[in-house]
């Protein structure tokens, strides 16, 4: 979702802006104000460099992957969304990377947290995106026949199976019905 | 650990490591969960979890339904805890309507999260006593209390698992006239159910022979796999929601966060045990502070549309933090919705916990983990 079209600049003053700010010196970055926690906004090519960073410093330490996720923004692309905790200063942070549609690639976040290993296994067989060097690609909920079917995109159907006629099974589009077998 | 386990030989036997699938039929894996062990003789060498038997997609399910009917899907994802799961979701349509609850509601809403957390807990200490094998006496008493709250909450819902009680803004329908006295009655049968607890199981020296000092996990190895709730305060980390981000009033209630000591099978489970305790204090204090008034906001829109915007909202539920992302493009449906699964978290640090250890402790140390195979699939 972009829109920091010609808004305002948000007032960040009572969050953690400043900080992140300095923790992410070197990066690209773009803050946004949430609707609880901060949110930024990191080119994937810096992502996991900045993800590091934010762990590593010592005034922000966020330590926890709280969830890792995406969101399919259609002709926008797709955010991958990492939700960051520090469990000793108690703040949050949400970071946001946009991938093009026709280059979902980005760097693996497991090097900085292992919590990340599952939820990015899930996060790729959902959307489709994949983490270079990610040490377990396998598929996490699906089955591992389906691999190229990315359920939680926007143009994936609720149901591929509409109609249930007689013996065979209807698929949209297929106007003879049941003419191949299923 | 593997040293007690080969003592030294003057010669060296030929062995070879097999692997032993368990599940997904299992009785041990509380669902339909799957892992391949490869064992050495009847040490565990290696895990691999195998999950996904019982994904739905309530994720993508509920991006086609509006706010009302998403409620529905979160009792289905996490079914021993369903209030704290709805809980998150309508806090979540709260937050981005900004919509202020009224304080009747929110008092009523911690006292059936808190109450859901105990009869959550109470399946966990039947269940776990089965793992450990102590079959038959505590597992029928926590069933007995946790048939009680059940008891109460069908009387409150109308229904015993699939609630569907909270609505953004506050409840579905005020609670039962006797509400106040039921709750007592019920607080007074779970106060003797701990003790039991503990008389049969906290107490006994041959269960606490069989999961003191196995699966530990320690607190940076804890932390660093997002394990949350429980099992993670066991490893000496108080991380909890309730205390550290408070949501409803909890901010006005006294309560003690419990941590363990030594992060292992035995204190995952004595924390949820003296978490009940903590427990019981909260609804006391929430009955005392219990006020009549209205349990919705005035002028509540008869169709929710959130404005745009993104939010993610967390609680503490039984088995750790249940967070609900919901990212609104403006419409009256979630653009996208995500559920983060305390279970997921805590299962992925279970290869570790497991590693070096018999066959028999790999079914204690994942039912100490107390996980929702329906949480985890969504």
């Amino acid at each position: 979702m972009t829109t920091e079209d010609t808004a305002p600049a948000p007032d960040l003053s009572a969050t953690i802006w400043a900080e992140v700010d300095r923790a992410l010196s070197g990066v690209t970055v773009e803050p946004e104000a949430g609707v609880l926690d901060l949110i930024v906004h990191i080119p994937r090519n810096e992502v996991v460099r900045g993800l590091r960073a934010l762990k590593n410093d010592a005034a922000l330490h966020f330590n926890y992957l709280r969830c890792l996720t995406a969101v399919d923004n259609e002709a926008d692309g797709i955010d991958v969304v990492y939700h960051l905790y520090s469990i000793d200063k108690k703040h949050n942070l949400t970071v946001k990377t946009t991938l093009p549609v026709d280059d979902l690639r980005v760097d693996t976040a497991t090097t900085v947290w292992r919590a990340a290993n599952w939820l990015e296994r899930e996060t790729a067989e959902m959307f489709g995106v994949r983490f270079n060097n990610h040490p377990d690609p396998r598929t996490l909920l699906m089955p591992e026949d389906m691999d190229d079917t990315f359920p939680l995109r926007k143009d994936h159907p609720l149901a591929e199976i509409q109609v249930l006629q007689g013996e065979g099974l209807a698929f949209p589009g297929d106007a003879a019905g049941n003419e191949e077998g299923a | 650990m593997t040293a007690e386990l080969h003592p030294q030989h003057d010669f060296e036997f030929e062995t070879q490591d097999i692997f032993v699938n368990m599940g997904p039929q299992h009785p041990s894996t509380h669902g339909v969960f799957r892992m391949v062990l490869e064992i050495d003789g009847e040490v565990v060498r290696n895990v691999v979890p195998y999950i996904g038997y019982l994904h739905r997609g309530a994720e993508k399910l509920c991006e086609t339904m509006d706010y009302r009917q998403g409620i529905g899907f979160m009792d289905r994802t996490e079914y021993l805890a369903a209030f704290n799961a709805e809980l998150s979701f309508v806090m979540a349509v709260e937050k981005l309507m900004d919509i202020e609850v009224p304080e009747r509601s929110q008092w009523i809403r911690m006292i059936l999260c808190e109450l859901n957390r105990l009869s959550s807990h109470f399946m966990f200490t039947g269940a776990f006593g089965v793992d450990v094998g102590v079959f038959g006496t505590a597992f029928t008493y926590s069933f007995r209390e946790r048939e009680t709250i059940q008891d109460l909450f069908e009387e409150v819902t109308g229904d015993r698992m699939m609630y569907a009680y909270f609505r953004p803004g506050g409840l579905a329908w005020d609670v039962t006239e006797n509400f106040v006295q039921r709750v007592h009655e019920v607080l007074k049968s779970v106060r003797q159910g701990i003790k039991d607890m503990d008389g049969l199981l906290t107490d006994n020296e041959i269960f606490r022979a069989r999961t003191q000092g196995v699966g530990v996990i320690s607190a940076e190895d804890a932390i660093d796999w997002g394990m949350s709730g429980p099992s993670l305060r066991a490893s000496g980390v108080p991380l909890d929601i309730r205390r550290d981000e408070p949501y409803l009033r909890y901010s006005e209630i006294d309560f003690d966060v419990i941590t363990g000591a030594n992060g292992d099978v035995f204190d995952r489970y004595h924390c949820r045990v003296r978490e009940m305790r903590e427990s019981v204090k909260i609804v006391e204090q929430c009955l005392e502070r219990l006020t009549q008034g209205p349990i919705l906001p005035d002028r509540m829109p008869r169709m929710l549309r959130t404005p745009p915007g993104e939010v993610y909202l967390r609680t503490e539920a039984p088995r750790g933090e249940y967070g609900v992302y919901m990212v609104s493009n403006g419409g009256n449906r979630p653009w996208r919705l995500k559920v983060r699964s305390a279970c997921l978290s805590n299962l992925q640090a279970l290869r570790d916990m497991t590693i070096g250890h018999y066959v028999a402790d790999a079914v204690i140390i994942l039912g100490s983990i107390d996980i929702v195979l329906s949480e985890v699939d969504r």
